[in-house]
Parts: structure tokens; sequence; C-alpha cells
């Protein structure tokens, strides 16, 4: 990240047309819906995808075992956490989008082209934590909840460098690229 | 008080006859019939109250309960088990004897798409969910018998725990993929004629006339709308065992239990044969599945319906137009995409 | 190693950079700018995914600049690239890109697929990896002055013709005047009633403009085979010819790629930033319609749809020009339904068009154009630049279509009102 972030940049010597800054703001926002010229082709990805990651979203910073792991581990504070059905639908919803995700990764004739070792790893690893966690579920297990925090770790120490990186890397991404369309004077 | 003394002193058999004893009397102890009303041994349900409110917290003892729970051990795992394990045994048998059906005449190389990403998707993201569950169910139900033995006690704790919350939190996401599978493949699985003669010929055993099939055949059908009707009735009852909240008594969770562990074992005896047949059991069918292909000569000699219509509008591709479908480099010199 | 795989390898470790870094790190492989690209959603050709044609820049940063990546290869683990990872992608990104930039709307995570390709163009032009056709023109803009091969005599022949037309003067070096106005070889060969328009409407709205004998050729061949150091050449003689005539601004024409080297990658070409402006034919047209100094009559009663060229819109930004050009003589005017921003490319764009080896593939890939022409119901569509209009006319042949093209400053120009002198 820090080599992304603290990098000099060549500076651009043509006569901007508008704001690059306004145009990287903008797409780091509009990035979140498609186009609605390809939204039908790429519907599974986009429904897919949200149900993965709003769910887990919400599993990773909301479920109660978590947030009283970071209240009494990490910060010393906690937050409210989601009610056990708001967990449950959650859990749903981040399982059935991370299946149907990798599926497509396996079935797709472009995905099977580009997709690489880290991209399965990334989902196949994270299917594993979000199983694990289930499985601990009862919280009366300590062998359980030891395996779920082992996979945890694993997760964490592949994390970074990983295709999990993305999580944090789209921000710049999308603020280049929407900078390079914002000059010329092109809402992307 | 003293009534409830008495059972110790009620001597069942009498006095031995040789013995010097002097005859004893013999009373009917009084406390027996209240027990035995307590116990319900002549079936019916007393239902008393109680200062605890809740759902049958007036029935002191469940007599049902005790026969539900022998009924579990000794029928259901017990049969259930027998089974599961007399599907492996029969399709072993009938491999043995049948062999692979193998494509009539021979794959062709030329290739008719079958199965779009999407339907793919969801007949695997069900297929996953269904199989998780199976492991899950099947360790729940006869994990004691059989894996205590063999795990000890305390690793069979950790696998159960694990398969109960396992098992619960995947059950709702059957009922989704059910319904995504019912919308992607219902027009396809609707009867056509023909399907009945292919019933009562046995898919071809019976007779010699070749039989005419669709897209898909009876058997196909018959296990889809099987999977979607059980598969529904399954979920369901899970669906009242997972969420105990409203109101559900024990005669409604012991119903629905025996319910959901018959339908369930049905499906997954089923689901064996659907397995076998579209892996191991027919050359091609994996294929089918799982790059959405099928070689023109299997359409034509298992769905030859289906086949005249893929010939008819002109879907049949080669093996080089499949490669480039998939992404493979054309060889050198070659022409570029057209 | 090979010296093509040494050069190749040498400018895109060059071309890393932080943006670079930045979105192989977001990549994760989704496959959604497959969608947005019409080379596959016209071929279905899995290796025509946009991010599949970075590949070699991505093999590039993965051994060298990822942590895995730098881990493997100081173990020995990781594959060095060969050079068929640099001669294996170029018929993809030479046949199958046309640089049109709509993977680059696309993409959820941001990634400038679009930009990443260019940056494979440029090590593979260095390397020599190039087709034929491009490196024949570019070889002729260099030493000729025209990626066509058409001199100054020819361009005085065309304006003799002109001033024979229209009875108008051609003014050519005049030295102090508002406008210098550049022509892209494909005009002066194809489409000489551009020059004529200029002529006419300029004469008709006042305005002081003039060609130069030194730098007449818009077309940037370097652009197009993605050499750097060629297109910052034959940018500096258009920097060069208007600094003589010192020119308030220059002229972009009727033609895509042209108006992006100039006025968007030229200074960055050169190292330097202008004296003078660039301004699109579309956007001056449209600034004297809105200063009243262009009054037309007359409508265009049959159906017409409009063509954006991808480097003018998308990659451009003058959206709305066109339009509003166009709202002023046609009363049947039809947007197509993917317009605007999101239009599809023709299929010429990036050199695609100079690329006989290309040809089949374009002519396939236009069935996307064709398909919207269609859905519109329009007989005529109207565009802003001239390779789109030769690559669209022959794809209107060749698919045996009752469809005109037609130029929209020629338009403009035909709508006139008569003014006295």
């Amino acid at each position: 990240m820090g080599s992304i972030i603290f990098a000099s940049r060549k500076q651009d010597l043509s006569v901007a047309r508008a704001s690059a800054s306004a145009g990287a703001i903008k797409t780091i926002f509009s990035r979140f819906l498609p186009h609605k010229e390809i939204a039908a082709q790429v519907s599974i990805q986009y429904i897919a995808g949200y149900l993965f990651h709003l769910g887990l979203f919400a599993l990773l910073f909301f479920a109660a075992p978590h947030v009283l792991f970071v209240e009494e581990n990490l910060l010393g504070f906690g937050w409210t956490p989601l009610p056990h059905w708001g967990f449950i639908i959650a859990a749903q919803a981040a399982f059935l989008g991370l299946i149907i995700l990798w599926l497509r990764r396996m079935v797709d004739p472009v995905l099977r082209l580009i997709s690489t070792l880290d991209d399965h790893i990334a989902a196949i690893l994270t299917f594993v934590v979000m199983l694990t966690g289930c499985f601990a579920l009862l919280e009366g297990s300590t062998g359980l909840r030891l395996l779920h925090r082992f996979t945890v770790e694993l997760w964490l120490i592949y994390f970074p460098f990983s295709a999990l990186m993305h999580s944090f890397t789209f921000l710049p991404s999308r603020a280049f690229t929407g900078a390079w369309f914002g000059r010329r004077g092109v809402d992307s | 008080m003293l009534c409830l003394l008495l059972p110790q002193f009620a001597a069942a058999d009498g006095p031995p006859k040789n013995s010097n004893y002097p005859e004893g009397v013999s009373a009917v102890n009084p406390g027996s019939e209240l027990w035995s009303a307590i116990r319900q041994r002549d079936g019916t349900v007393l239902q008393g109250t109680s200062q605890v409110r809740g759902v049958d917290s007036g029935i002191l003892i469940n007599a049902r309960g005790d026969q539900w729970a022998r009924f579990r051990v000794s029928k259901l795992a017990n049969y259930g088990g027998i089974a599961i394990a007399a599907v492996f045994v029969i399709l072993l048998i009938f491999f043995v004897i049948r062999g692979q059906i193998r494509i009539e005449g021979g794959a062709s190389g030329n290739l008719v798409r079958r199965y779009t990403s999407y339907e793919r998707i969801v007949h695997w993201t069900l297929a996953i969910v269904f199989l998780l569950l199976a492991l899950t169910g099947v360790i729940l139900l006869l994990g004691r018998p059989l894996l205590i033995p063999l795990l000890g006690k305390e690793v069979f704790g950790l696998l159960a725990s694990a398969s109960k919350e396992g098992h619960n939190l995947i059950g709702p996401l059957f009922l989704v993929s059910l319904i995504m599978m019912l919308f992607s493949y219902v027009r396809k699985n609707l009867y056509e004629k023909g399907d009945l003669k292919w019933l009562l010929r046995g898919g071809g055993v019976i007779g010699k006339e070749k039989l005419s099939v669709g897209f898909f055949n009876m058997g196909e059908k018959i296990w889809f709308w099987l999977l979607m009707l059980v598969g529904l009735v399954v979920a369901i009852s899970g669906l009242v065992l997972l969420f105990p909240n409203f109101g559900q008594g024990r005669f409604i969770m012991e119903i629905s239990h025996v319910i959901h562990s018959i339908g369930a074992l049905a499906l997954f005896c089923i689901s064996l044969g659907h397995m076998y047949m579209g892996s191991v059991g027919m050359e091609g069918a994996l294929d089918a599945m799982t790059t959405g292909y099928v070689d023109i000569n299997w359409a034509d000699g298992h769905h030859d319906r289906w086949g005249k219509e893929c010939h008819d509008k002109n879907l049949v591709i080669s093996a080089e137009e499949y490669a480039r479908l998939q992404g493979k480099k054309p060889a050198a010199g070659g022409d570029v995409a057209t | 190693m090979s010296e093509k795989l040494e050069k190749g390898l040498e400018v895109l470790r060059s071309e890393v950079d932080s943006k670079v870094k930045s979105f192989f790190s977001s990549c994760v492989n989704c496959g959604i700018c497959a969608e947005s690209c019409l080379f596959y959603t016209e071929t279905r050709d899995p290796r025509y995914t946009p991010i599949y044609k970075t590949e070699p820049l991505r093999k590039l940063w993965r051994n060298e600049y990822s942590f895995w990546g730098k881990i493997a290869s100081t173990l020995g683990f990781s594959k060095p690239m060969t050079e068929s990872d640099l001669t294996d992608w170029e018929e993809l990104v030479y046949d199958g890109c046309s640089m049109c930039g709509r993977c680059s709307m696309v993409c959820p995570v941001g990634v400038d697929i679009s930009g990443m390709i260019f940056k494979v163009k440029h090590a593979l032009a260095k390397a020599g990896i190039s087709p034929e056709g491009l490196v024949g023109a570019t070889q002729r803009a260099v030493d000729i002055g025209s990626p066509m091969g058409i001199t100054l005599t020819t361009v005085h022949a065309t304006i003799k013709h002109v001033e024979e037309d229209t009875g108008l003067k051609i003014p050519m070096d005049v030295e102090g005047a508002d406008y210098m106005a550049l022509l892209s070889s494909n005009e002066i060969a194809l489409y000489p009633e551009y020059l004529e328009s200029l002529a006419k409407i300029f004469d008709h709205a006042g305005v002081s403009w003039t060609l130069s004998s030194d730098a007449f050729e818009a077309t940037n061949s370097g652009l197009q085979i993605g050499n750097k150091a060629i297109a910052g050449q034959l940018v500096q003689r258009v920097v060069d010819g208007a600094e003589k005539l010192k020119v308030k601004n220059v002229i972009s024409p009727e033609c895509g790629h042209a108006y992006t080297a100039l006025r968007w990658e030229g200074p960055n070409f050169i190292g330097k930033a202008y004296s003078f402006k660039v301004v699109h034919i579309m956007e001056l047209l449209d600034e004297l319609f809105a200063a009243g100094r262009i009054k037309t009559s007359g409508m265009e009663s049959e159906r017409l749809t409009f063509h954006d060229p991808c480097s003018i819109v998308r990659r451009g930004g003058i959206n709305a020009q066109p339009r509003n050009l166009l709202e002023s003589i046609s009363e049947n005017f039809i947007e197509m339904a993917d317009h605007g921003n999101m239009n599809w490319c023709c299929g010429g764009g990036g050199g695609v068009s100079s690329n006989e080896r290309a040809e089949d593939l374009k002519l396939t890939v236009f069935n996307k154009k064709k398909s919207q022409i269609e859905a519109t119901g329009a007989t005529g569509v109207v565009t802003a630049c001239s390779n789109c209009r030769m690559v669209m006319e022959e794809g209107v042949e060749t698919n045996e279509m009752d469809i005109e093209l037609l130029g929209l400053t020629e338009m403009i120009a035909a709508h006139l009102e008569d003014r006295p002198n």
C-alpha cells in the first residue's frame, strides 16, 4: 500500500478540462453500481458479489462473538452487535454469495482462463474460515473455537499481497481511474 | 405418603412355594393406578397445569417422546443406515453387471451445449449445499453407533457439535438453492408425450423398440420433481425444527423430525443413484454438467428429440470451435477468430 | 535471453508505476470487463477479455514486484518470462483491442485496463513485435510525414480542388492566425469534403485560420503502434509548426486518436506544456454556434443517429457538443440505446484499421455496431471521426445495409445560412 500511495507520480502536462480530484471521488462511489448498458450481462457478479461482501462485512464486524473479541482483546470497547436472526441472515447471504461466485470461477470460460491459484486459494480459505466459524457457533466447544481462530490466523497471514488486498487497494485504483477520466471531463 | 411406601412392600410373585413363609396378602399397589395414568401407558396424553408458562409445560411425562427416541435409534437410524449401505451395494452390483453406458457409435468430437454457465452454477450450488447437509445430517443420525467406536467420545463430540451448527446454518440455503433450481430447470421438466411410455418400459430395459426422449427423460424428470417436492417438505420441516419459537410443542417437533429424517434419507439414497449415473454410470454425462457441452452422438443416442433440435438449429460445433470458446490459443499459422 | 525479450521486459519495467501496482493488486479476475468489450462479446473468445490482454505486464509485476512473486523468484519457483509471453500477445493487443476504453469504465475496482494495454503495446512496439501494417504506416509517418504516404504536393492538389469548388481561398502558413487546422490523412485522401466544409464554415463565421505546410498531418501512428518516442516526435512536428506560425489554437480534426495524441498525451510525450490551446473541431463549432457566429437553416428529415467516436467522447470528454450541433440541423434524431460515454466502438480504432491482418476480426466485431444501428431504425449514421466513418462504411457495405455514413462538420457546412459578404 505504501508503494502505491507514497510513490511520486509524473505530473500530467496537458490542460485539464475539469477537476481530476472531483472525478476521483465521484468514481470511488460510482463503481459500486454497474453501468446500465451491461448490467444485465453482469447481474450474477453483482448480486452474488454483494450478497457475499455485505454478508461477510456484517458478520466480521457485527457478529456478537467478534464484537466481544474486539472488546476484550483489541480495543477495550465494543459496539452493538447484530441480533441473532440478523447474524443468521448475514451468514446465509455470505455463504450463498461465496459458493455462487466460486462456482462461477470454476465454470465460466473467461474466468477459467484468467483466474490464478491466488484467486482460488482466497475463495476457499475464506470459505473455510466462515465454515469453521459456523461450526463453533455453539461456543461451548473450545476445540472448534480454536479451529476457527487457527483458520483465521492462516487467512490473516495469507491476506497481504494476495488477491484479498483488493479490499484496500480498490480505493486508490478507483481514484486513479476516476481522476484520469475526470480531468477529461468524463463521468466514469 | 404411606401409600407411596407401599409399592416397596408389594410382593410381585408371592412367597416361594417350598418355604415356611406364612401366606401374605395380595393387594394392588394403590399408587400404581396414579403412576400408570401419569405414565400414559394407555396412550392418553395428560395435560396438567403448571406454574411454568410455556408450550407443553403442563405435560409432566411425555411417553410419546420415549417412543420417538426409541424409534429414532432402533428404526430410523437402523433402517436408514441399512438403506444407504444397500444403495451403495446395489450401485456396485449394477456397475459390475451393466458397466458404464457408453456412447452409441463412440464420441464424434463434435459438441453441443447442454447447460449454460448459470444452469451449471445453480446445479452445483444446490449439490454442494445438499452434500454438506447430507454429510452433517448422517453424522447427526448415525454418528453415535458408528463413529464413537472409531473416533472416541471427545473427537466425536467436536464433530457432532460442528455438524449440528453446520447443518443448522446451511439448512436454509437449501431452500434458496432449491428455488433457484426450480426456476432454472422447471420448463425442461414438464411432462411430454412419450414420458409415460418411457417409464413403463423401464427406460428402455423392457422391449426392443427404441424410445424417443426429449431434453430430459422421465427418470430425470421424476428425480427433479421428487427433489423439489420432498426437498420442499424436508426444508420446511427443517425450518420448523430450526426455529422453535413459534409455539411448536413436542408433538410437532417430533413429527417434523421424523418427516425431515425420512424425507432426507430418501433424497440422499436417490441422489446416490443420480450421482452414479451422472459420473461413472454414463460416458459423457459428467462433462455435461462441468463443461456444459456434450458430444452430439451422446445427445442423439440418449436424447434424440433434443439432438434433432440441435441439428436443426445449427448448434453443433466442432472440437476446434469448442477449444476457441474456451480460450485455447489457435494453432500457429491458423486464422484469427472469424 | 533474446534481444526482443530483453527490450520488451526493459520497457515493461519502466511502465510499472504506482498506478500499475494498485491496479494489479485490486484485480480479482471477476471477468466483468469481458462483457464490456466488443471483441469478446462478438466472438465469445475468452482471450479477448481486456484484463487478459495486459498479461505480459501482469506477469512481470507478479514476478518482480509482488510479495509472493518475489519470494517465489528468490526460491527459484517462478517461471521466468519468455519471448512467447510477448509474441503470443501481439494479436490480442493489436488486432483484438481498439483502445476504446469501455473496459476502464466498467471495472468494479476501478482498474484502467485500456491504459495498461497501451503500456503493453509500448513494450511490444519497442521490442519490434508489431503488425506489419502498423510498422509500415509508422515508418511512412516519420519519413514522409503521413502514414498513408501523403505529401505536401498531394495536400496542395486537394487544396486546389477545394478552392475551385468553393471559390474560397484556403489560407496556408498565415502567421498570427487564431487557429491552425490539422488534417488527417484519411480526410485528405477519402473525405476532402472536410477541408471544403472548414473553408465554408470559417468564411461564414469569420474565423481567422490557416493550414501549415510543415505540420498538416494530425494522424499519430506512433500512438497507434504504441511507440511513445515516435508519438512524441510526430506531436513535436505539430508543436513546431504551431509555434512557427505563432497561432493561438490548433484544431484537431475529425479523427479520434489524433485528438488523444495531441490534446491529452502530447505534452507528456514531449515533456513540455504547449504555448497554444488544442481544440477539437466539434468543440470549436459548438463554441461558434453558442456565440451566434454560425447560423444554419433547414433541417434533415431523414432519421439519423450518432456514433460516438471512442477517443473523442469517452476518452476525450466531448459528449454534449456533437449533440448540440445535431439538434440544430436534424429534426429526426434518435440516440443509440447505448450512447454517449458507453457507446460501442466501431471496431477500427487504436490502429486496428491500419492492420490488414485484423480485417476479418474487425468485420466480425462490426456486428455490434450493426445491431445498434438496426435497433434505431435510422437510415443515416452521423459521426465525428473519419476513421470510424471509413470503418463503418466498410462494415455497412459488407453487410449490405442501406445506411449512409455522414460527417458532422460536413453536415453543418451543408446547412449554413447564406450570408451577405
